[in-house]
């Protein structure tokens, strides 16, 4: 069937329009104060920094370590996030005493963990795989212990009616009902967890896209710091991307 | 010494065969498929506040039988299946399947439908159905078999693949009631199943639904607000009172007062709506 | 049927009121937890291994208390200082800006999306670029935490310029209001309240940006002092640090939930229902 023509124009002509406003404000910005590149670049120079870029295999080499570090950290953070989150969703009394615990914990934001991983685990990846699992296990603790207590509580008699002791019941009908929020939350999770990364690269590390961002910082290669912004958001888009398309595909029965 | 001297009986024997009964009620033979609820008393704590529910409770079902439990709204009809199917345990008093009391938690003897048919929306029809067969240890091509069955009796052999999100609100229910009925179970526990679909739908289903019981002949305990209803499918209708609830009458129904054209049927529902608190004449 | 209730019943200990029966687990709780550090910070002491240094509890409270004793003060006020700026500018802005493209809607549909593919995009990765920009001082962490916090709050101010309830609408048709009077008289309030609202979630987000930008440009501030005792191997100081940082986050967000239950009463943010 083929869209109407009002909405071909508002969902992509005009934000098309609106990216190329900013493009042309950008360029017209420093153009009118004659600023040099250094301060801002202009569009063209940072496609052009981007595309060589790519063709260095340092550059490929540091988003690599920056995924694998973020990867690695992000599987950890949700099995365990999960894992504890059902646990304190099925089990009243251990939900009452671990609250406290888990709720302190949330005030004190990943980023406050950066001085500390990098004087226990220096600036190896270690320190900042423990950090992305830190940031996306207390995401998926406190939404996977809602989203339990918040199952219909038919499906819960329904279960126990059917013979399901209360493992089962938590494993297979109190998670599989939760799944949809779940995957929502492993979406924003993802996101905390990759700025995470960054973060931590900003301030302490040997290798990786955002050490490659503040060294171009440092040296005032202006244009590479603007290009790799622009690759921290897409590859956080591809990671969102592809945890959306995953959870589409597991639980299509919607 | 008679323990069931208090338990009310809707239909009374007399006193010489009473004394003959008591000889051979030690056995758990002589309890098979009755449903007894002893002097049963719930309460339970919300809020820092203490409600009575259930007050003094007591009936039997005899094996077979169909009793239908009729109430004003809230009046812990809802709690009483509760308890008989062993997902809550009583405050006080007893409630006994076999002779013998019922356990918390798992019971293989019962099937229950709930009032939201309670799917699981990540299973098709199918598997919904037969979920509950293969938790009781049956393989997977059995249970799929028994569950086809099952939803070919309550007429959605054509939406055995569908999701629940597919189904309209007495589709769902009727699988609902075969997934209950697919477990063959001996007490068969129903709260207010067909109160979410329309009256037309609800007379289809009360019709279809006394045909399914004819197969296996469970003990079937069901809920209900809806006197005729009750008069249509119960062998014994039990009338409760308001919150704390108690039990009123007993009403027992022959098949002559499932006539609806019958004078029986006027009668019977006017004896079992003056329980309720309703004339049945209505004064302009 | 009852449902947590059903539970409660059948436990016939619970003759206490339920919140007393959170607490006291949630003490027990928290002492296992504590008691658990403690041994661990025993066995680790003479270890070696990666984790060399893992203060217990006394250690960290005894040097939180120095802390207090000498800079925390100031230091804290710093922190507070680039917050307060950034939250304020962030969120007037995106009141605005919300207001301004949530009404008009052909600008709304040019601009919104470029907003929301920024969104996700964290202000933590325009750390660098801020640098180049504005330095090491308090403009350039001003500008980090007040876009973090314009981030959050666009969405709030978007929603609540556009989505004006219907009957409003219909009853300021019928009171006979003009453009004006209405926009002054409901789209600006129910505006207002959800960007207060949306300034309160973005408290955690402004907060953590403020340490983020402290860390890099280590020049005052709690995330200053906590690169320099970093740097010096300190770790009690650094816990101690990062647990005023938190008690900080945790004092705030205390404060405006606080405020906004006052103010807004009718408004029940679904972040706030527990079960």
């Amino acid at each position: 069937m083929k869209r109407p023509a009002h909405v071909v124009m508002r969902r992509i002509l005009l934000p098309l329009v609106g990216v190329g406003c900013v493009l042309g404000f950008w360029q017209a910005t420093l153009s009118w104060y004659r600023l040099p590149p250094i301060v801002l670049p202009s569009p063209w120079a940072v496609a052009t920094t981007l595309a060589e870029l790519v063709r260095t295999v340092a550059f490929w080499r540091d988003v690599g370590v920056s995924l694998f570090e973020f990867v690695c950290g992000y599987l950890i953070g949700v099995v365990l996030g999960v894992g504890l989150g059902l646990l304190m969703g099925e089990w009243r009394h251990f939900r009452m005493a671990a609250t406290p615990v888990v709720e302190s914990l949330r005030f004190v934001v990943p980023f406050a963990w950066i001085p500390l991983t990098i004087l226990w685990f220096g600036t190896s990846y270690v320190g900042k795989i423990l950090l992305v699992a830190y940031a996306v296990f207390f995401v998926m603790v406190v939404s996977t212990t809602r989203a339990v207590a918040q199952v219909e509580p038919t499906l819960s008699r329904v279960g126990t009616m059917l013979g399901m002791n209360p493992w089962r019941l938590a494993w297979q009908v109190h998670l599989r009902a939760a799944a949809p929020t779940l995957a929502s939350a492993a979406r924003a999770a993802a996101a905390i967890g990759w700025i995470a990364v960054v973060a931590a690269e900003y301030i302490g590390a040997s290798a990786g896209l955002g050490l490659m961002i503040t060294n171009a910082a440092t040296s005032l290669t202006t244009s590479v710091v603007i290009g790799g912004m622009i690759v921290i958001g897409i590859v956080g888009a591809g990671v969102s991307a592809a945890i959306g398309a995953l959870s589409r595909a597991s639980l299509d029965y919607r | 010494m008679n323990v069931h001297a208090d338990i009310p009986h809707p239909n009374p024997v007399p006193a010489g065969a009473e004394m003959e009964r008591s000889s051979q009620r030690s056995s758990k033979e002589e309890h098979r498929g009755e449903l007894i609820v002893d002097r049963v008393f719930h309460r339970y704590i919300a809020g820092g506040r203490q409600t009575e529910v259930l007050n003094d409770v007591s009936f039997r079902i005899d094996p077979g039988h169909v009793a239908c439990v009729v109430g004003p709204s809230g009046c812990g009809k809802s709690t009483l299946l509760g308890l008989a199917a062993g997902l809550l345990r009583p405050s006080s008093g007893a409630l006994r399947w076999d002779g013998v009391p019922v356990a918390i938690g798992r019971n293989p003897h019962l099937g229950m439908a709930f009032q939201q048919p309670g799917l699981f929306p990540w299973m098709s029809v199918r598997e919904n159905v037969a979920i509950g067969l293969r938790t009781r240890g049956q393989s997977r091509r059995d249970a799929r078999r028994v569950a086809d069955e099952f939803l070919d009796n309550v007429g959605l052999a054509d939406f055995k693949d569908a999701y629940p999100n597919q189904l309209s609100g007495g589709m769902a229910q009727r699988v609902g009631i075969a997934r209950a009925l697919a477990l063959r179970p001996r007490l068969l526990l129903l709260d207010e199943p067909f109160a979410a679909v329309d009256a037309f739908t609800r007379l289809r289903l009360q019709q279809e639904f006394k045909a399914l019981l004819r197969l296996d002949r469970p003990t079937v305990l069901f809920v209900t607000h809806d006197v005729p209803e009750a008069i249509a499918l119960g062998d014994v209708i039990v009338v409760m009172t308001q919150r704390p609830a108690a039990v009123q009458r007993i009403i027992p129904v022959s098949r002559e007062d499932r006539d609806r054209a019958s004078p029986a049927y006027a009668r019977k529902l006017a004896e079992t709506l003056e329980c309720l608190g309703v004339t049945s004449d209505i004064q302009d | 049927m009852a449902t947590t209730q059903e539970r409660i019943a059948n436990s016939p200990e619970e003759r206490l009121p339920p919140r007393v029966v959170a607490w006291l687990f949630g003490v027990a709780g928290s002492a296992v937890a504590l008691f658990a550090w403690t041994v661990l910070s025993r066995l680790l002491a003479h270890g070696g291994g990666v984790i060399n240094r893992l203060p217990g509890p006394l250690a960290v409270v005894r040097e939180l208390v120095q802390y207090a004793g000498k800079d925390l003060a100031h230091d804290l006020l710093a922190s507070l200082h680039v917050f307060a700026i950034g939250w304020i500018v962030g969120a007037a802005s995106a009141a605005l800006l919300g207001l301004v493209l949530g009404r008009a809607k052909h600008l709304g549909n040019v601009f919104l999306p470029i907003v929301e593919a920024m969104r996700p995009v964290s202000s933590i990765a325009w750390v660098p670029l801020s640098i180049v920009w504005f330095g090491f001082g308090l403009t350039s962490k001003v500008f980090l935490v007040g876009l973090a916090v314009f981030l959050v709050v666009i969405v709030y101010a978007v929603d609540g310029s556009r989505r004006v309830p219907h009957d409003l609408e219909r009853t300021a048709t019928m009171l006979g209001m003009n453009g004006w009077q209405r926009f002054r008289s409901v789209v600006l309030p129910g505006t207002l309240s959800e960007v207060l609202i949306g300034s309160r979630v973005a408290l955690m987000s402004g907060w953590g940006t403020v340490i983020v930008a402290e860390l890099v440009a280590a020049d005052s501030g709690l995330g200053a002092h906590l690169i320099g005792v970093e740097q010096s191997y300190d770790v009690p100081a650094v816990m101690a640090t990062m647990i005023c940082f938190a008690v900080t986050g945790f004092a705030m967000n205390a404060a405006f939930t606080f405020a906004e239950r006052r103010l807004l009463p009718w408004r029940h943010d679904r972040e706030r229902q527990d079960r």
